[in-house]
This record gives structure tokens, sequence and C-alpha cells, in this order.
């Protein structure tokens, strides 16, 4: 029986019922692997231990959540024994002495992490383009992007290959490609889920989230994701919600905001009236939509593309070929393998952010970028406060539009603002959500939701209350195996 | 022409924490080379710091001590260049929030007070050891030393020569290791220094250009590093030529100063707040902890040896200058109730011997129950006092225990008056043109008399006794 | 932004480019500059910068040692090492 395109849910109660052992499904998990081996979703396969655990879980079954669950790891985790990559040829031959807290956390639930997912280098990027390890193709289409960073995620599951994958969000991530590849992804609250073992782009960004099929198999990931963890101050010291808990609560009466300053009459007219129509089935559900005015909010690209290349160029001054991690042949002196290393190690769009970070950065230009970037960071993140006084959501089309070719965005800049709608939820630290909600000439588009800090349960409910009553999160694309 | 110097110090105090600034990897001293790193030290991709509060503890005693402002909330920060012992690229230091603010620390130099001002204490993570000389054309690195915590102390540009920098150093190294905050050990590098040197015309108002001398460990260093870089900026300039700002390493061998151009190469830091710390915060009742538990200070102890142990507050101010000193002190008066006794043998054998070795208590072999047990053995007597100078001696140079050195060595003095008497008869009747001179008045001779009898005792008999027998014996 | 700034921050940076290349990124990095100047148009005097998202303070450890020897593990990954320490070129001071 097939297991593709299934749901956690669907995957745990076939475990339950012995339909199908745990190693027939992550065997399976591994054939759907090969027969989309095209797609180039993943960098490594943890077979053979994904395998033994399956068999162990035959043995000894358990009652953990995600117990024998198939889950594809972004390789920006850190993952014990097991090459970790991040899409880079700096790391070609990285093999970690230690697992991510995302990682421990789910595999201590019983998933069973089956390999690690291609992504833009060092989740830089919005197009999967920058990885050392090739493009990801889009199950979607012909040589269409899977968006990115986490693009091998997004495609693994869009493919059906997994029910479940790992991603990042620094600026947009987990949104862009999810919104692209037509599944449902979060990026939770900014220090919701540990930040160990998640290699560092911007630190004050960066946060981990699932992507799945549906909203609810989204939450039911972010129970195991979420801790507060000792080794990351930077996590929140709160206690975790059961995220599926009221999942399916009406949500007539809710309020949800219209961001005034996004000119949506720029976008295409099709993608408008896909936003549209969410719209309208939202107020069939009893929502009252509001215009709400972040008047600072159409600054945020600018203000990320300050921030983010600023921790960037200081987080990634560690890959010195030192240590670990790629050094040049026979370097004649220490500069020489410094430069080298670095230079032969990273992409062009990674050295483009690190030589930002450092003009930003240097004497003389800190208080007029560095410091007024985060100047305005904070005007923004006023303007949410100011909007979650009057609104319990604000919602957005998740992208300006579908996937895009391979190589039809050759200007950073245009690709930057990829990221026009889902960078303000990272600058503020606020949990935004993607969820499928139409299609423009076949190919799937997002709607985002972005609630206040902490109020992850909000936007899964809503995002669940779509899902009963659209299908466009069943939709699954025309697939060839070759 | 006559110019001035002006000198500002920048003092690394490594802080006695069991463990890292920001991992759980111990800092003993002396383990093998890369044994003492944890994930964090060694910057591995995807790792986080976490700050140890003991750190902060220890910087607010410094601060506390020097009547320094205490930040309570204070924050760290990025400090980004490349060399081959700074894991991460960068270094986690408190540029714009720094936990300890201005201060001032008492310096004393021939005697007279100075006053000098601390511009801040921050804390920072050292970096680890590169060693240059043990393998062919490679540099070892050694990340034991990695994240261990720093205090950087930061004097203003108030010292004025190189007897007042070597003397406030001493008062930063005697204030730490008194707090217990910094084992003070130099030459394991416990405390390191760089000197800002500049040269003006006296008249001027403006500073001179600075040269930065890096890393200095010892009291000498300082000294002679200073005497050469302002010999050669004032020559420099003598000639018409300017003073080139620049960081400049100290030679010891050649003694002289020189250029680390090549370390210089353009250096733009690129502080920013470090975003894996959210701001420390140091509450109320933290602050009112470690003030009370603050220990009694250089100043304080020396007023109370001149109050309670009636001493000189000469000897006082030695007694006080270390803890160590201090503590040999206060044991041994524990012992034996005769302060002036102990006092005298600190300032004079035992600072003696401290300066001809140019090492500290700390590092010497004299430990403070032996110390206690000599002066004991001299006031019950055992031992004279000359003989407790060789035995001083003996234990500065095995360590062995008091007891067994005398013992061993049969020091024990000649107290029974019997054989004292017979020692001192014979004596007497193989000088008989002594005796005649002496009792002729020749007073001065009763030393030679004395001293015949300690050469044939070898030193043993009590001087006291022989005196007494001997008077007794020579004016019947 | 112009070839000497590139050459400047490509040094900090540990970077190097070649001709073609450095070309190419100095107009990137130009555009990307122009663009981000758009921050200028925002009044932003007494407003404190944001810096982390979370508006909390630090969590803080106590001193005790939680870490082992991993010496052996570690020196593997490394590009060149010798039984004790990371090896360089020589650098000379």
């Amino acid at each position: 029986m097939s297991i593709q395109f299934k749901t956690i849910k669907e995957l745990s109660s076939m475990l339950r019922s012995k339909e199908i052992s745990n190693h027939e499904l992550t065997k399976e998990t591994f054939n759907l692997i090969e027969s989309y081996k095209h797609l180039n979703a993943f960098i490594t396969l943890n077979k053979e231990r994904a395998l033994i655990k399956a068999s162990e879980l035959d043995k000894n079954s358990s009652e953990l959540s995600l117990s024998g669950i198939p889950i594809a790891q972004k390789d920006l985790f850190v993952t014990k024994d097991l090459r970790t990559t991040c899409g880079s040829n700096m790391l070609s031959n990285f093999i970690p002495p230690y697992s991510a807290t995302v990682i421990e956390n789910l595999e201590a639930a019983g998933c069973i992490s089956i390999g690690k997912t291609n992504m833009d280098e060092f989740a830089m990027g919005s197009s999967n383009e920058t990885s050392f390890y090739g493009n990801v193709l889009n199950p979607w289409g012909q040589n269409l992007v899977p968006g990115g960073s986490s693009g091998g995620s997004a495609a693994a599951v869009a493919a059906g290959i997994v029910s479940a994958a790992t991603g990042t969000d620094t600026g947009g991530s987990i949104r862009q490609p999810a919104s692209l590849c037509g599944i449902t992804g979060i990026k939770p609250t900014y220090g919701r889920i540990s930040r160990w073992g998640m290699v560092a782009f911007a630190s004050s960004l960066d946060q981990a989230g699932p992507m799945a099929r549906t909203a609810e198999d989204c939450a039911i990931l972010m129970n195991e994701m979420c801790s507060h963890d000792p080794k990351d101050t930077t996590s929140l010291d709160e206690d975790v919600p059961d995220f599926t808990k009221g999942i399916d609560a009406p949500i007539k009466g809710l309020k949800i905001g219209i961001v005034k300053e996004f000119d949506l009459s720029k976008l295409d007219s099709n993608v408008v009236k896909v936003f549209e129509d969410s719209k309208k089935h939202y107020e069939s559900l009893g929502v009252e939509f509001v215009e709400v005015s972040l008047p600072n909010i159409n600054l945020s690209v600018p203000t990320y593309y300050v921030v983010a290349p600023a921790e960037c160029s200081s987080n990634l001054s560690r890959f010195d070929g030192v240590r670990y991690g790629n050094r040049c042949d026979d370097p004649k002196d220490l500069e020489d393998l410094y430069i080298r290393s670095r230079s032969e190690g990273f992409g062009d769009e990674v050295k483009r952010r690190i030589l930002i970070g450092s003009y930003v950065l240097s004497a003389g230009f800190y208080d007029a970028y560095y410091k007024k970037a985060q100047q305005v960071r904070r005007l923004i993140k006023n303007d949410f406060d100011n909007a979650f006084e009057k609104v319990d959501l604000i919602m957005s089309p998740t992208t300006r539009g579908a996937a895009f070719e391979a190589g039809s965005m050759s200007d950073p800049i245009e690709m930057y603002l990829e990221d026009l709608f889902t960078v303000p939820a990272n600058l503020a630290g606020l949990p935004g959500i993607s969820i499928p909600n139409g299609h423009v000439d076949n190919k799937p588009l997002g709607l985002q939701l972005i609630a206040n800090s902490l109020q992850e349960s909000l936007l899964f409910n809503v995002a669940h209350n779509f899902q009963m009553t659209t299908d466009w999160h069943l939709k699954t694309p025309s697939l060839e195996a070759k | 022409m006559t110019w001035e110097t002006v000198i500002g110090l920048e003092v690394h105090v490594q802080l006695s924490t069991k463990t890292k600034l920001f991992s759980g990897a111990s800092t003993s001293f002396g383990s093998e080379p890369n044994t003492q790193v944890d994930l964090i030290d060694l910057g591995l991709p995807g790792v986080l710091p976490v700050a140890n509060k003991e750190a902060f503890y220890k910087a607010i005693r410094f601060g506390l001590a020097t009547n320094a402002e205490i930040n309570q909330v204070s924050m760290f920060d990025r400090k980004n260049y490349f060399y081959p012992d700074l894991p991460k690229g960068y270094q986690i230091t408190q540029m714009e929030k720094p936990i300890v603010g201005k201060g001032s620390i008492v310096i004393n130099v021939d005697g007279s007070e100075k006053l000098i001002n601390i511009t801040r204490a921050h804390l920072e993570e050292d970096a680890g050891k590169s060693i240059h000389d043990l393998f062919d054309g490679e540099t070892g690195i050694d990340l034991n030393r990695a994240g261990t915590p720093l205090l950087e102390i930061v004097s203003e540009p108030e010292i004025s020569n190189a007897k007042e920098a070597v003397a406030y150093f001493k008062a930063i190294h005697q204030l730490v290791t008194f707090l217990d905050i910094c084992d003070g050990n130099m030459s394991q590098g416990s405390m390191r220094c760089d000197v800002n040197v500049s040269v003006k015309k006296v008249d001027d108002a403006i500073l001179g250009t600075r040269a930065e001398i890096k890393n200095i460990n010892s009291f000498k260093f300082i000294e002679r590093a200073i005497h050469f870089e302002v010999a050669r900026q004032i020559k420099l300039l003598e000639k018409g030529e300017s003073i080139v700002q620049e960081t400049r390493l100290y030679d010891s061998v050649k003694n002289e100063t020189r250029s680390m151009r090549s370390k210089e190469a353009a250096n733009d830091y690129r502080y920013f707040p470090e975003p894996d710390l959210l701001p420390v915060v140091i509450s109320d009742n933290e602050l009112e902890e470690i003030k009370s538990t603050l220990p009694e200070l250089p100043k304080q102890k020396e007023i109370r040896f001149v109050n309670e142990h009636n001493l000189e507050e000469s000897e006082a101010k030695i007694l006080a200058s270390s803890k160590a000193m201090a503590n040999l002190f206060e044991d041994a008066s524990e012992k034996t109730k005769d302060s002036s006794l102990i006092a005298k043998w600190l300032v004079g054998d035992v600072s003696a011997l401290l300066n001809k070795d140019n090492i500290s208590i700390e590092e010497s072999k004299l430990s403070s129950i032996n110390f206690a047990k000599l002066i004991e053995r001299i006031s019950d007597n055992t031992i004279s006092g000359k003989i407790a100078k060789s035995v001083l001696e003996e234990v500065w140079i095995s360590g062995n225990d008091i007891d067994a050195i005398i013992e061993e060595k049969g020091l024990v003095q000649i107290q029974d008056e019997s054989v004292l008497e017979d020692i001192a008869k014979k004596i007497i009747d193989a000088n008989p043109d002594q005796v005649n001179a002496y009792k002729g008045g020749k007073d001065r001779l009763f030393g030679f008399f004395v001293g015949q009898v300690m050469k044939e005792t070898q030193g043993k008999a009590n001087p006291q006794g022989v005196n007494k027998i001997l008077k007794k014996l020579l004016n019947s | 932004m112009d070839k000497e700034t590139v050459t400047t921050i490509s040094n900090l940076s540990r970077l190097a480019f070649d001709k073609e290349n450095e070309e190419k990124i100095t107009k990137d990095l130009e555009n990307i500059i122009k663009f981000v100047d758009q921050l200028d148009s925002v009044d932003t005097s007494n407003i404190e910068p944001l810096t982390s998202p979370l508006e909390k303070t630090a969590k803080t450890r106590a001193d005790e040692v939680t870490s082992k020897n991993r010496k052996e593990k570690f020196l593997k990954n490394a590009p060149n090492a010798n039984e004790d320490y990371f090896l360089v070129p020589r650098v000379v001071e």
C-alpha cells in the first residue's frame, strides 16, 4: 500500500493498527527517496541507522507521539556522527560530534531521521539555487524552484516522500518554500525552539519550525520540538502547551488585520484573487477583517538586509579552515590559509552577505547602517504591538507570487524582495504560518497568518479551520518517478 | 626640552572560576593540550554560549573594592578578528555596558600615595595559546585556555612613569589576590597587561600619539619596556619625527619593543551586541550578598595590625602587602603571641629571601605551618635566632619540616647551664691573656668569649645563658 | 561603494575575488547598499535599537565542570592536527 502523501496522523494510525510495520514504513520512505532522486531534495541519507531504529520499534513498540514516523531533517541542524553540510562546500566533510536539541527532541519522541535535506547554502537564499549540492526541483513543475532556504524539506514533503520535515526560518525560509510547494509550515515565536545545534545564520532572527502537509501535523511536531533548553539562553522559559488542543474550535468573531501598507495591486491579479478568495472564505467562517496600519513595515526588507548580513558575517567567521571544515591545499602562510579556505568554501551569495555584514559593522558605518537598522527594527516591532491591540492576527499572501523558474531571478535585490511578506515576523520575533490557499497556473500559493508572541495555538486553530473547510492542502503534484 | 610621560594600563586578570566564561570546561592550568575544551570553546557550528554567574560575582568584588559603579545590567558584545587561537573568529567581550564602571585604586610609590582612576573593568573570554616553537614550519593551537574568564581593568592615562606603572600593577595584583578572584600567578599568565605609552612636552595640553605594548606578564618587564619605549619615543620626537600609533611587542631577551605591524593589518573589530547572549542582570540581593562577603582589604588589614598587634606602621604595611604574607603573620600569631618577633622575621629575613629570589610567598616553599613552627621554636628557646636563620634558609630550599631539620642536624639549643658552664670554663682556661686584659678593663673582650662559646657549640648555645654564665665566671 | 572599500572589507572578511568577480560583486554591493539606504528616510532619534526580539534577561549557569575531555574526537575533525594540537602554517610574531 502506498504511504506517499500521507500525514503524520494517518501514518501513526497505520502503524498502530499494524497495517504497516515501522521497518516497512521506513524502507518504503527510502524507496520514495530513490524514486524521486531527481528532485535532489536530500544531501545525505541516514539509511542504515534509520532502518535499525525502525526494526527496534517493531520489536519494542512505543506509545511516543511520533513513534516510527520518518522525518527529513534540514541539513542546517547538526546530527551526531551524520554528515552536516549546511548546503556548503565548506562543510562537505563535517561529521558533528553532537546533535541539535531539536533533533534530540524529535528522536526522543520516536521519530526516525531519514536524512538531511538540501538547502540554500547556510540558509542564505530563497530558491535553493545557492546550495553547493545543486538545485532542488519543485515537485509542482519542471524547472521550478522550491523556494528556500528550506527547499529540500519543502520538496520532500510536497512530493509525499515524508509526512514531515524540519526547517529553519530567518527571513521566510520555512514559509516561502512551504508556499511555493503547497505545504504547511510555521515559524514559531523566536525562542520557542532551541537554537542549540542549529548552525547560525543570523542569531537574532533564526528560528526552527516544522513543515508538513497540514497545520494539525505541524502542531503535533511543535509539541515535541519546543523546549526550554538551558544550552540556549535565548530559548523561552515558557510552558509548552499542547498545540493540538482546541485546534478545531470555531473561529467565529475573530478579528484579522489586513496590512494597509502592503500594496497588493503590484501583484499579479490572479495572485490577488487567490488571496481575496481566502478572505471571503474566512468571512464565511465568521472572521471579521480590519485594516491595520504598520507604517514602517515596508522597511522590513532593507532592515533585514542589514541585520542578517551583520550577524552572518560574524557567525561565519568560525569557518576558517583551522579546526574543522574546508582547508585549502598547501597554504603558504596563515593568511593564505584563511583566504583560500574561505573563498573556496563559500558560494557567491554567502560571500555577498558576509561582505555586506562586514561593511555595515565597520568603523564609520555602524551607526548609519547597523544601529539604524536595529532602530527601525524596534519601530517595526512597535507597529506590530499597536496592530495587535486591534486585531488577533495579521494576514497576507506568503509570497508575491508562485514558484518561478530556476535561473530566472539573477538580481540579488529582486530575490531579496521574495521575503517581503515574511521578513517582518522574523524582525519582531513573531510566529507566522503559511498554508496552501490556491493555485495559479497549476502552481500552489500560500496564505500567511502572523500572531502575537506565543500565540501559535491560535495560528494552528485558524489554519486548521481553513483546512477543515478547503482542500488546497490535499492537492498533490503529478509526479513521475525517475 | 622636558618631556612628560603619560601611561595607561589595561590589566587582564584571569578570574579563578572553576569553569570557563561560557562553557562548563575546566580552567585548571597545566593540563595536556586541548583536553579542557568544550564544544563551545571549539566554536563548533551550532553551539551557543551560556554565561558563568560566578565570573560576574568575582568582577563585582573587584568593582566594590575599587569603589566603582556596578552596572547591574551588563551586556556582551562581539569583537571580530581572525586569529588561529580565537576559535569563533570573534571574542565575546563587554564594550558598551561593562559590569564595572568608573572606580579608583591607591598606589604607593616610594612611600607616598597616589590615586589612579580606573575607567572600567569588563568581562571577556581569553583566547587559546599558539605554540610557535615546537613544530617545524607549523604553529600548534592549544585551546585549553580559550574561554577562560578575564577581567580587563582599564586605567585612566594617569600614570606618569615606569615606577608608578609597576606600583599600579602591584596594587591590582595585591587586590585581586586579597579578593580571591585571581590566583595572581604571573608566571602562568594569570595576570598580563597592555601598556599604553605616550610622551608630550610638559606644556602641551594634548596627549602625544601612543604606542601600545602588548601582553607583558612581569613587574620587571613592565618597568623595562616602559623605559625603553619612552626613550625611543623621545629620541624620535627630538629628531623631529613622529610617533606611529601601533601595537608593539616587548622582547625581554633583547630588552626592546618592536612593532607588530603584521598583526595590525587594518584591524577594524566591528563590535556589535552579542545576539546569543541577553543582558545579564545582577539583583540588589545578589549585590548585597557579595558586599557582605568581601574580605578585609590591605589597607584595613594594615590598620588592624597596628592596633591589635602594636606593630610599626611600616611593618604593618609590608605584612598587609600580600594575602600570603598576611596569612603567615596571622597564622603564626595564633600559635605564639609574640607578634613583634613574627613581624621582625617576616619583614626581615623572609622578605630578604623573597627579594633575592624575586618571587612571591605563594611561589616559595615556605608554608604557613612551617613558618609558625619556626617562630615557635625560637620563642620556646629550642633554637637560637642565629640557628633559626640557617633553618629558614634550609626550609627555603627544601621545604622540609622545621622540627625534622632541627632534629636531623642536631640544632637544638643548649640550655643546660651546667653544660654551658663547663664549656665556658674551658674557654676561660684556654685564654688566660684575654682574661687578664678583660679584667684589666677591656670590656669589649666580653664579646670574644661569647663568640668562642658559640663557636665551640656550633652556635647552639642559648645566648642569654652564655651571657649570664660568662658574666658570673669572669666577674668573680 | 568603490573597489577600495570592497578590497578593505574583503580583507576583513578573509575573502578573495578574481578580477571578473570583483567587478560583479562591487556592483552587487553597490546596489544592495543603495537599497538599504532607504532606511535613511525614517527618523529614529531617541529610538533604542532592538538587538534581540526577546526583551528578556539572560539565564546564567553555575560554576560547575560539566564537560569532559574529547580531544581525540575534536582533533580527528581537524584538517591538520597532530596528537595534541591543531596545526596551522607557522605564525611569525
